[in-house]
């Protein structure tokens, strides 16, 4: 702050004290006014018309285009896709999913976040660029490559259960011969594959913030810890977690964020929107928007519904972190 | 301002050039421009057989209009819906365009085609086509799009293995069983077919070959002939293939038909569905396989082969076009019987025309000869635009053959389930 009122102080050394301040309080607004007009443009008026949308009954492009009126219908999108049973389990995929990623992104996230802070200087760089590789790597790339790691005749993971002992497999599978299994046939199959995928890719985000977090508490804490007889699980949870709670908060916000809204890796896995028993919320709306024929008002209606849910999630953590920290 | 200045003489310079060489002076500039370029979208990453043959098309095209510019623009088919939309929401699209013949009814029904009605009916050549194609390209009655080429799916086999295991060419559901147990129990770790059980077309050969049909117009409402005993015993003996013969594994449950081919190109499967068209790609896959390969067409459950699909392609004028009629110039010439003859023929699929594909051109291609006879009984999925949901969002179809392979529904409940959603698609308002 002194340096941003410094400037203006010297060359307006002779101005009236009240102009002056006011000069000073207009300057953050002009620096927010370009992002503000590129969010408003890009972000906003965007989210504006597709609530907008989900109020009319919009069944052709040339609607979009405003060559043909737009009836509206209230909430009858709404209604009808709260009433379609086929609703409820998708909003059961995506709130299941979407807990699990969040907790086990959590979990390893940390973990490799304490594990960097413990090593070496030469061994956490190489580990962490290990690690940033995977979250360097567009969702896209690494989706499609792990679809063919489980490829159902040429993929890695089916070499490998090959490649055990028959009677081993036979024991703990019921089979030995995994050539041709469907790794993708059954929901519950299809949604760990896509945890792995995801969680593979979104964990390193977390270890890398955690690290930085570590980085910032006084190792002498942890070190009067130990002395005291601390194992590292109540190092962990008396002395790391509540230093780091603002930063847990912040990333499970994010992570909840991220994970109810996952679709690239979805998309690529599922091979497009064919696979209904495993719709989440954001390949929904895409599907009923997009696919012939198109309903853009149904599909605005779920992104909607959508973006409720995740304002309620993020609004209640928010404010669980902001309370934590008062009582604290 | 300097900039511009000394950019003028070089401008002057192209602009002259320019007219030189297009030879026609500038004098009706204002007319001309309108017509000067004529956007044609076709599917696929464009072969240099297809951009060769376009070519041919332009020229004679030319002949006719010497100052119209054509222009082809190939667009990926599984990009072509989003690029269709895309057209359609900004008002800039192609002057002509190709598209899948399963999709004409649903682009007509948004408005996307303008109304042919007038001109084909004018159009000699067009009286030849084979009028189910034809039909297939109508909404409402009002023609829509002007079939190009169309193909149908039989079963590819291989003639070596099919040798070493003493089986003959399949003419009956149960010689097709057989001869799939057969083959694959001489070749271990191969399967004896390649079942798609992710797509739709080649499934409706055994559900219309046992005297089902997919959906009938009864008044005013669509009926689904899923919960039939007929449509029953097809599912049953789709999905059999892979829960109780075996003869396809597991994970065909979520094969497309490309999946299933490549199975067969590399050498993992004995048999394959396909079109005639899939040829070029599994040479592609496996040159060799030109020495040991065979078709035969879908058997039905007693001896005759059974009704196909007719799949293929329309040509369409989009209806935003300013050009349309010099795009109903470019697509005679495009679809003139020598052209199309040609082009279907360096495609692997068919020609449109009656007189094209009956007669004994392709009794001594061992591979077209069975597409042939199959293109002599084909049947068309159900003429109405909300069909693409059922077929193409909802994969109705798909997901009850899917479910039953994946073991999560009986065949009674699947079929019952899949009759009601469809229903519930074609009759919505």
């Amino acid at each position: 702050m002194t340096t941003l009122t410094e400037v203006p102080e010297t060359s307006a050394a002779r101005e009236t004290p009240a102009r002056r301040r006011r000069r000073v309080d207009r300057l953050p607004y002009l620096l927010l006014l370009p992002c503000l007009v590129i969010i408003a443009v890009l972000l906003l008026w965007p989210l504006g018309q597709v609530v907008a949308m989900s109020f009319f009954r919009l069944n052709n492009v040339r609607q979009l285009r405003g060559d043909r009126e737009w009836p509206w219908v209230g909430f009858e999108n709404y209604a009808e896709i709260i009433g379609d049973p086929f609703f409820l389990t998708v909003l059961r995929n995506t709130v299941l999913f979407a807990v699990a990623n969040v907790v086990l992104t959590m979990i390893l996230g940390t973990l490799v976040g304490l594990l960097l802070n413990r090593l070496g200087r030469k061994m956490a760089a190489f580990v962490a660029s290990c690690v940033m590789l995977a979250w360097a790597t567009p969702a896209l790339t690494g989706t499609i490559v792990w679809k063919w790691i489980f490829d159902d005749t040429s993929g890695l993971v089916t070499w490998l259960f090959n490649a055990l002992p028959d009677g081993l497999s036979t024991s703990l599978f019921g089979r030995s011969d995994w050539t041709g299994y469907g790794w993708f046939n059954s929901p519950l199959l299809f949604f760990s594959i896509l945890t792995l995928v995801v969680v593979w890719h979104s964990f390193p985000f977390i270890a890398v913030s955690v690290l930085a977090g570590l980085k910032s508490v006084p190792s002498e804490l942890h070190e009067a810890a130990r002395v005291d007889g601390a194992g590292p699980w109540k190092v962990f949870w008396r002395i790391t977690f509540p230093l780091l709670r603002p930063v847990f908060g912040i990333l499970i916000v994010l992570s909840t964020i991220w994970d109810f809204k996952v679709f690239t890796q979805q998309f690529v896995l599922a091979g497009g929107t064919q696979d209904r028993p495993t719709f989440m919320l954001s390949i929904y709306s895409y599907a009923e928007a997009f696919s012939p024929p198109p309903k853009y008002g149904l599909g605005a209606a779920i992104a909607v519904i959508l973006t409720l849910i995740l304002l309620v999630v993020t609004g209640f953590y928010v404010r669980m972190v902001l309370k934590q920290e008062e009582d604290a | 301002m300097n900039r511009w200045k000394r950019l003028a003489p070089v401008t002057a310079v192209v602009a002259s050039a320019a007219m030189v060489l297009s030879g026609c002076g500038g004098s009706d500039d204002d007319a001309a421009a309108d017509n000067s370029k004529l956007t044609v979208w076709m599917m696929g990453e464009g072969s240099e057989a297809q951009t060769k043959f376009l070519d041919g098309v332009e020229t004679e095209f030319r002949q006719k209009h010497p100052d119209t510019d054509v222009v082809v623009q190939y667009v990926p088919w599984l990009e072509a819906p989003k690029k269709f939309q895309a057209a359609l929401a900004g008002g800039e699209g192609p002057d002509v365009t190709e598209l899948g013949n399963t999709e004409t009814q649903g682009w007509a029904a948004q408005e996307a085609l303008a109304d042919l009605t007038g001109k084909f009916g004018g159009w000699a050549e067009g009286k030849d086509i084979l009028p189910d194609l034809v039909q297939n390209a109508q909404l409402d009655g009002k023609q829509y799009g002007v079939p190009w080429y169309a193909g149908v799916r039989g079963i590819y086999y291989r003639t070596d293995w099919f040798a070493e295991a003493g089986v003959q060419v399949p003419k009956t559901w149960d010689d097709l069983v057989a001869a799939a147990k057969a083959v694959q129990a001489k070749k271990p770790g191969t399967y004896g077919i390649a079942l798609p059980g992710n797509s739709e077309l080649p499934f409706y050969s055994f559900l219309w070959g046992a005297g089902a049909e997919i959906a009938t117009k009864q008044g005013d409402s669509w009926k689904s002939g899923y919960n039939t005993p007929e449509a029953q015993k097809a599912v049953k003996f789709w999905t059999d293939l892979v829960t109780v013969h075996k003869v396809a594994p597991p994970a065909a449950a979520g094969w497309n038909e490309i999946d299933a081919r490549t199975q067969f190109a590399t050498g993992k499967a004995a048999m394959a569905f396909g079109g005639s068209w899939q040829q070029g790609a599994i040479k592609k896959d496996n040159p060799e396989i030109e020495k040991v390969w065979g078709t035969f067409p879908i058997p039905g459950p007693d001896g005759q082969p059974a009704p196909a699909f007719a799949g293929g392609s329309d040509i369409a004028v989009w209806k935003d076009s300013e050009r349309q009629d010099l795009a109903w110039d470019y697509l005679t010439v495009l679809l003139s019987k020598k052209n199309d003859a040609a082009f279907a023929e360096s495609l692997g699929f068919f020609p449109v025309y009656q007189d094209l594909v009956g007669g004994d051109k392709y009794t001594s291609d061992k591979i077209m000869a069975p597409f042939a006879t199959a293109m002599q009984n084909t049947k068309l999925t159900p003429l109405t635009p909300k069909w693409v949901e059922v077929s193409r969002t909802k994969t109705v179809t798909q997901a009850m053959n899917s479910s039953v392979i994946k073991g999560q529904k009986t065949v009674e409940k699947a079929t019952a389930d899949a009759a009601a959603e469809m229903e519930s698609i074609l009759n919505a308002k």
